[in-house]
């Protein structure tokens, strides 16, 4: 098991009550699962991959990541798996406006400290893995929305993470591109890396391995 | 990692060149700004600094109030150095030095008179540093009647003869000097220059025991770490001793009661401090000095400066927040740390400062000459590289680097990731940092142009007062003392010229070099006070059209008139003559006992001294010597000095012909406030010149923030210049608040430096409008210049794009 979420709450308080954005959410998922989170506009998708990765606090309940218990765990700590672990995708790209395809590809592992050689190798992969070699040199504004989530796509996989979390990574995509990008996944699930991602479309989640439906912060038995 | 910090520093700075420009400039000239003002500071302040002894040499001054008359003076009695150093051990040496005025050497025939002449005590040459290039170096000052000279005099008189062992003779044959030896000419940064020093051993005066007459230089060389504040302390038991007696026999009066309603004192000045204590200027100093008070101006204006461009810096940061905080929020999610975000924060702003400091030097470069003729100074490029200048340097670039980085590095890293991804932040247009930061901005703008209007108005003030004689259109020729038996003659000649309306024979003038003569003054048996005393004749007070209001001026029907005088208003009532002063009599104290005067007139007060000084008590004698004074007719004497000049070579003298003009003298008494009020002036503009580059700057941050409120408002039917009300307003507020603290500030600081002036403006309400007026008016039109282009942009562009 990668992670398993017990018991979930998170909540924020308006006017003195609180309003749950998830309420009492449990979930297990399983290593090389491709999970779709479905659901209406605020149902809690996005609430809930930021809590899986860390990035944002809950109140109550228990969350183990790869057997360490997260609800205990330092915030240092809790970047530290972050930055090991997990790989982001937005829907809005959010490229690094300054910099070209190939150091935005690059920029997470300068962060990690990584030896020049074996940075380029990386990136250089990467590229032709996406077929974004006669790119590289371009900047995020000088390409199409598609091309823009495959860079930032490509910068999430480029430290090898266990865990891909994808909030809507099509929303800004047209229907041909989405596909392109769904078979990405599927591929890359292939080769054995959880995803975990939000969707509208039933097209979308129909790429992946299991659907689970949130409402109001809970998931959906239906 | 560094490598990618850079490059990706330098693309953001290239990238928002816009921004890092107003940044880059105004940085720039701040920089320049405290580099040349750096300069002139470390300049100043070096003041003999480069004797070895320096920081263990006193001097030893003179301060009093004797009568009501206040007297400072850099001379102290002839027997001080003597005493002080045999009644004190931490006291290891006394030297003296007394300077002597106008001297003549003659040498083969060729007389020399342009040069600076002082008797020292031999001991002088040990205190103070002398580079003893030719002749004796071990004491040559030992013998009565030898003379040290320096290397261009040594040319001067002797060409390539060897000048050891020549003999000068001093006036007119009254002495014959040895020279002894050689030294490099004094640095420019000492208190005294001369090119001139005689062995005090043969000067007779040397030798008196007069604790009432002060003419000597003298310094102190004391123990090494002993604190001269603690040596001053016992100088009045000094006083006591050896002046009260004396004062007894001068004065009449018991020492004691001479001591309850007078106060008489010596103290101590430190030799680094003496160049920037102007409070002996017309006492006694050997150099004009340079008030402290100014360092500190141009110091304050150097910081301004740079305050204000870091605040552009941090102010277009802050406006610029929203942008980078996505960024901070993008890298953290790829794993960047705090500390590497302000890393690279940190070396952009460093990257810009560089960029800044090369231009700043280029800056430097160009404008130094400009900046040399406003200084009065002669810096070179090489001055810059002074020790001192490199490390604050460095330390400016760290100090900017962190003011100018600093929001960006350690807030903006600081932002969690989350609330950028949840879009949750965002930077409001209004921040109370950044509001604060224009406040202070225009605080110092508005003060600033607020000081430069009362500066000029005090100028004005002085240019225009009403000086009681007129300084226009006359020429003065103080040479003319030294035409001797045909001063008459010469007089004469000049003048048959049409040009001439009259002339005066004296070497007394209320401007410029002067003769300075003053005397103490009794009624009766009674010591009053000192006074001084001007030696004139006839042709004075029409001359320089003095204000008779009583009795009569000196006149060839009334004889010789030595022992009548001509009083001013001031003297009038000093010496109590209320009623009616003509014929009244006072007695003028002198070296051969008491004179008596008769009063015959009184001439109005007028400013025989600059306007800093109330006008003190004067008394004109009728005792024509020294220099002619010339009213012409003209402004346009160019003829006149011509013929002039010939008259002046028919008489047989050596002198080259030399004059000045009144007028010019009396506008170089404010030279200081001038020199002042010009670099204020240019630094100023520059200081606000930076102030509306930033102000420029967060217009364009407010109108591309609005840019979507401003189309909606135009396609509701906003007109032009409602849309620039919308976009100025907030920024006129806050240039309304800073005039609040500005104005108050400005006026206790300005109050200040009026206080220098006996004769001054009172600082008038308009003042303040009209600073206020100015600063909105630079303000709002560089609003303006921005938000008139957002105002008038199409609508529909920029309601298409998102
Ligand atoms: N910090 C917050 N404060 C208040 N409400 C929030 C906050 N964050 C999210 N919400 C609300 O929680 C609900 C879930 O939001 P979200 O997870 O973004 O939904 P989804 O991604 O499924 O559209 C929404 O109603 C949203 O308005
Ligand atoms: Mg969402």
């Amino acid at each position: 098991m990668l992670l398993e979420l017990n018991h979930i709450y998170k909540w924020v308080k308006s006017g003195g009550r609180r309003v749950f954005l998830l309420n009492d959410l449990s979930l297990k998922i399983d290593e090389g699962e491709f999970l779709s989170l479905m659901g209406p506009s605020g149902s809690g998708k996005s609430t809930l991959l930021n809590v899986i990765s860390m990035l944002d606090a809950f109140e109550e309940g228990e969350y183990y990541f790869d057997s360490e218990a997260v609800h205990d765990l330092s915030s240092k700590r809790k970047t530290g798996i972050f930055n090991e672990n997990i790989g982001f995708i937005f829907q809005a790209y959010h490229l690094l406006d300054d910099l070209t395809v190939y150091e935005n590809i690059e920029t997470p592992l300068l962060y990690k400290k990584i030896k020049s050689s074996e940075r380029k190798a990386l990136v250089a992969d990467m590229l032709d893995r996406f077929n974004i070699v006669g790119k590289k040199d371009l900047f995020p504004h000088q390409l199409s929305g598609g091309q823009q989530q495959l860079v930032g796509i490509a910068r999430a996989l480029i430290i090898k993470p266990k865990l891909i979390l994808a909030d809507e990574p099509t929303g800004n995509l047209n229907s041909a591109q989405s596909d392109d990008i769904m078979g990405l996944f599927k591929k890359l699930n292939q080769e054995g890396v959880t995803i975990i991602q939000a969707t509208h479309s039933e097209s979308n989640a129909g790429y992946g391995t299991r659907i689970v439906n949130l409402l109001d912060g809970s998931i959906n038995k239906n | 990692m560094i490598r990618n910090y850079f490059k990706i520093a330098f693309r953001n700075i290239l990238k928002n060149k816009g921004i890092y420009s107003i940044n880059i400039i105004g940085l720039s000239f701040g920089l320049a700004t405290c580099l040349l003002i750096l300069l002139f500071i470390l300049d100043e302040s070096s003041y003999d600094k480069f004797n070895q002894k320096a920081d263990d040499i006193v001097r030893v001054v003179f301060k009093a109030n004797v009568g009501g008359e206040q007297i400072s003076e850099a001379v102290v009695m002839p027997p001080v150095a003597q005493t002080l150093e045999s009644e004190f051990p931490e006291v290891i040496d006394a030297v003296r030095l007394r300077k002597m005025n106008d001297p003549k050497f003659t040498y083969n025939n060729k007389h020399f008179r342009d040069f600076e002449f002082a008797y020292i005590d031999s001991g002088f040459l040990e205190v103070f540093d002398f580079d003893i290039i030719k002749g004796d170096s071990a004491n040559p000052l030992e013998n009565p009647n030898s003379i040290i000279i320096s290397q261009d005099q040594a040319n001067l008189y002797f060409g390539t003869e060897d000048p050891i062992g020549k003999n000068l003779s001093f006036e007119e044959g009254d002495k014959q000097f040895t020279v002894t030896a050689v030294f490099q000419e004094i640095s420019k940064k000492s208190h005294f220059e001369f090119d001139v020093f005689a062995s005090m051993n043969g000067y007779e005066y040397a030798n008196s025991t007069s604790w009432v007459n002060s003419d000597f230089h003298t310094y102190l060389l004391l123990k090494d770490g002993s604190k001269y504040k603690e040596l001053e302390a016992k100088l009045p038991t000094i006083i006591n001793k050896y002046m009260g007696p004396q004062i007894r026999e001068a004065l009449g009066v018991s020492y004691s009661k001479f001591k309850d309603e007078n106060e008489v004192g010596l103290f101590l000045q430190p030799l680094t401090a003496i160049h920037l204590n102007p409070g002996f200027v017309s006492s006694g100093d050997l150099k004009p000095g340079m008030d402290v008070k100014y360092l500190y101006i141009f110091g304050a204006v150097a910081l301004f400066m740079l305050l204000i461009a870091c605040i552009n810096f941090m102010n277009l940061a802050t406006a610029a927040a929203s942008k980078r905080a996505k960024e901070v929020g993008i890298r953290k999610a790829l794993g960047s740390k705090q500390n590497q975000l302000i890393k690279q924060f940190l070396i952009e702003s460093f990257i810009a400062t560089i960029i800044a400091v090369v231009l700043a030097g280029l800056l430097v470069f160009l404008f130094l000459p400009t900046f040399n003729q406003l200084a009065g100074k002669a810096f070179e490029i090489k001055d810059l590289l002074q020790f001192s200048i490199v490390i604050l340097t460095l330390i400016l670039i760290f100090i900017v680097t962190v003011l100018a980085g600093g929001y960006p590095a350690f807030y903006l890293s600081s932002i969690q990731p989350i609330l950028v991804l949840k879009s949750k932040f965002t930077t409001s247009g209004k921040s109370n940092l950044r509001n604060g930061l224009v406040i202070f901005q225009f605080v110092i703008s508005a003060g600033l142009i607020l000081a430069i209007i009362i500066v000029y108005q005090q100028l004005a003030f002085i240019q225009n007062k009403d000086l009681g004689y007129n300084k226009d259109h006359i020429l003065v020729i103080r040479d003319a003392q030294l035409i001797g038996e045909q001063r008459q003659s010469f007089i004469n000649q000049v003048l048959e010229d049409p040009k001439v309306k009259s002339i005066t024979n004296s070497s007394f003038l209320p401007a410029g070099e002067t003769d300075v003569s003053m005397s103490g003054v009794l009624l009766g048996d009674e010591y009053q006070r000192r006074m001084f005393i001007y030696n004139v004749d006839e042709y004075y007070i029409p001359t320089l059209k003095l204000k008779l209001l009583e009795g009569r001026n000196f006149s060839k029907e009334f004889g010789a008139e030595q022992d009548k005088v001509i009083i001013n208003e001031t003297a009038s009532k000093s010496l109590g003559f209320y009623e009616d002063p003509i014929g009244k009599t006072f007695t003028q104290d002198t070296n051969e006992g008491g004179q008596l005067l008769t009063v015959i007139g009184v001439v109005k007060d007028f400013h025989f001294k600059s306007l800093h000084r109330k006008i003190e008590p004067l008394i004109l004698k009728h005792n024509p010597y020294g220099g002619v004074i010339i009213r012409t007719n003209t402004a346009d004497v160019s003829s006149l000095l011509t013929s002039i000049e010939s008259k002046w070579q028919k008489i047989n003298i050596k002198q080259p012909f030399s004059y000045t003009f009144l007028n010019e003298s009396f506008d170089n008494t404010y030279l200081k406030e001038k020199k002042m009020r010009d670099i204020l002036s240019v630094f100023t503009g520059l200081t606000i010149l930076v102030a509306c580059m930033g102000l420029f700057g967060l217009v364009t941050f407010a109108a591309e923030r609005r840019v979507r409120e401003i189309g909606i408002r135009k396609v509701l039917g906003s007109s032009v210049p409602e849309i620039i009300g919308l976009l100025s307003k907030d920024f006129i507020k806050l240039i309304l608040v800073s005039f609040v603290i500005a104005f108050p500030l400005g006026y206790f600081l300005m109050e200040q430096w009026l206080q220098d002036f006996a004769y001054r403006i009172e600082i008038n309400w308009w003042v303040f409008l009209f600073a206020a007026f100015i600063t909105t008016l630079i303000a709002f039109g560089t609003i303006v210049l921005k938000s008139f282009k957002a105002a008038i942009a199409n609508p529909v562009k920029s309601l298409r794009t998102e």
